[in-house]
């Protein structure tokens, strides 16, 4: 008893207290949940089966209601146009600030950091301040592309399903920017500047300077920003929530949002966790990808 | 001369882009203070013709946002001091071995930090009905946002560990200082900054947390401010002058702490994300 309070002070015992009970608490609330997902995706699951384990089994039944539902394809595909979309947008505008701010002037740093208040704003206000500059008849963006002449009509960006997901992926597309740039930006700050120097002394233009030397230099960070922005794009349900709810008629309908609206809204978990493991199979593989371009960025 | 132009040139070209990158911001205090039929002038003001500073009263009183606030912060407290039990010790460990197991363990972290939470609610919640935890919502929600959140703080919080140089560590135990107590006495103190940054980012994280809160706190009366601002928002509303107060009594608090601390949370992210 002495020797096991002597190690818990001071020997392996300390470490492996220390990384034994946040893991086990881990697992019990994200390892055992994911496995009783899958459980629960062979299950029929409803209100009245809720309270116990004993529900009947129902084989790939789920799987295939979920595939064979008609909202499904339009679903999945507006998935994959937030998805590109929203990373593409973010990359690029995060890409160009970063850009910019490695120019040397004073407070650019500071300026720089400014944007990252996007980033910490509870994605629920972000959403009511965009519902409110993308509304149909008295939004600020209505006005500003008519005045610049770009619209003739007011777009009802909402309600209208040609542009209910871009209402979103608009939203999305300013929450993220700022993660990228500066993500994206301690990357550029890692390149050698002797780099450049020795590149300019043999003539090379900035256009070329870019091309061959910041993208390459740039691979594993771009990796990195690009996988963790499809996780986070994964991740976005408070927009979701916010701006359109996933409608009209589910035009703006993504699989994480759908997901939730099955258990919580319809009450079929059986439904949401079925349409879950197809989805938490997607930012697993996502994620691999994520974690090896990092393990390549910091053992070299 | 002419390299002070330059330095002047961009700096405000990154004023401008800064002012346009945070408009949204803008427009949600300047709405906030305009008067209900002005808000749906043509063309907008930029800014309020007659400010209605007693908005916020009044919003705060209309939508009973002390008890929102209230309930946000308990959440947000519980989930960022479990976070910081649970995570330091374990974020230490993981900064100060390199084996086979840790990089299990360390794998198993950033894998646990993917997961959406819109897609673990289905289920947590059944999980925790069948538990009977679902009586004691907060709890719960301070559960789920805490195993969502711990891995983020791991890794952040590993990253300040890998700064503290052994031998520091190794001069104390050679001094007579137990593992508990070199770790106490001489590893924390050095790691603080760090730890107190990365436990500011998960409270924030919680206090704005919406998807836990919404599924599992049907009672109003323990509902965080997020799920208000929902109840708030109704599909036809046409009140925008007094969402835009209630999402600024919301997000002021923590728009002044982010800027106070800038310089270390953008410092901290950076060390950790990447790594």
């Amino acid at each position: 008893m002495n020797r096991l309070l002597s190690s818990l002070r001071d020997g392996k015992g300390f470490d492996i207290v220390l990384v034994t009970v946040p893991l086990l608490f881990l697992i019990a609330l994200s390892g055992l949940p994911l496995i009783y997902n899958v459980v629960m995706s062979f299950q029929e699951v409803d209100m009245f089966s809720l309270g116990t384990f004993a529900r009947p089994w129902v084989g790939f039944k789920n799987y295939i209601a979920v595939f064979s539902a008609p909202e499904t394809w339009p679903i999945m595909r507006n998935t994959a146009v937030f998805v590109v979309c929203s990373i593409a947008g973010q990359f690029l505008l995060g890409f160009g600030l970063a850009l910019f701010f490695t120019q040397k002037f004073p407070g650019a740093s500071y300026i720089r950091g400014l944007f990252l208040a996007s980033w910490v704003m509870p994605g629920l206000v972000v959403g009511a301040i965009w519902n409110w500059i993308l509304a149909g008849d008295f939004g600020v963006l209505n006005y500003v592309l008519k005045s610049i002449g770009i619209i003739s009509e007011n777009i009802f960006w909402r309600s209208d399903t040609n542009w209910s997901l871009w209402a979103v992926i608009i939203a999305n597309i300013w929450l993220g920017t700022a993660f990228n740039m500066i993500l994206l930006a301690v990357g550029l700050a890692g390149i050698p500047r002797d780099l450049y120097e020795a590149a300019e002394l043999d003539g090379a233009n900035g256009w070329q300077r870019f091309w061959t030397i910041t993208l390459p230099m740039m691979r594993a960070t771009i990796g990195a920003v690009i996988s963790l922005g499809l996780i986070f794009t994964l991740q976005q349900f408070d927009l979701f929530a916010a701006i359109t709810s996933g409608g009209p008629a589910n035009s703006s309908n993504v699989a994480q949002y759908w997901a939730w609206e099955q258990s919580f809204r319809q009450y079929d978990f059986a439904k949401g966790s079925t349409i879950s493991v197809v989805m938490i199979a997607v930012v697993m593989i996502a994620s691999v990808i994520y974690v090896r371009s990092t393990r390549h960025e910091v053992r070299g | 001369m002419n390299q002070i132009w330059t330095q002047r040139l961009l700096l405000l070209v990154a004023l401008l882009l800064a002012a346009l990158y945070l408009f949204p911001l803008y427009w949600m205090y300047v709405t906030s203070l305009k008067t209900g039929s002005e808000i749906f002038a043509t063309p907008p003001g930029l800014t309020p013709a007659n400010p209605q500073w007693g908005v916020f009263g009044y919003v705060w009183e209309l939508r009973g946002m002390g008890r929102f606030l209230w309930n946000s912060v308990v959440i947000a407290f519980g989930t960022m001091m479990l976070t910081a039990i649970l995570g330091t010790g374990c974020a230490y460990v993981l900064a100060r071995y390199r084996n086979f197991w840790i990089d299990v363990a360390l794998f198993l972290v950033l894998m646990l930090q993917v997961l959406p939470a819109s897609l673990m609610i289905t289920p947590i919640f059944v999980g925790f009905a069948q538990l009977g935890l679902l009586n004691y919502p907060q709890l719960a929600v301070v559960l789920a946002i805490t195993a969502k959140a711990m891995p983020f703080f791991v890794v952040l919080v590993r990253a300040s560990f890998m700064s503290v140089p052994t031998e520091l560590e190794e001069a104390a135990l050679v001094d007579g200082n137990s593992r508990a107590g070199a770790f106490w006495s001489i590893v924390l103190p050095l790691a603080r900054n760090g730890i107190l940054v990365s436990a500011i980012l998960i409270f924030m994280q919680a206090f704005g947390e919406f998807v836990y809160s919404k599924s599992m706190i049907p009672a109003v009366e323990l509902q965080p401010a997020s799920v208000g601002l929902n109840a708030f928002m109704g599909p036809n509303t046409t009140e925008w002058n007094n969402i835009m107060a209630y999402a600024t009594i919301y997000v002021t608090p923590i728009l002044a702490a982010f800027v106070i601390l800038q310089r270390r949370i953008v410092s901290g992210l950076t060390s950790g994300a990447l790594k």
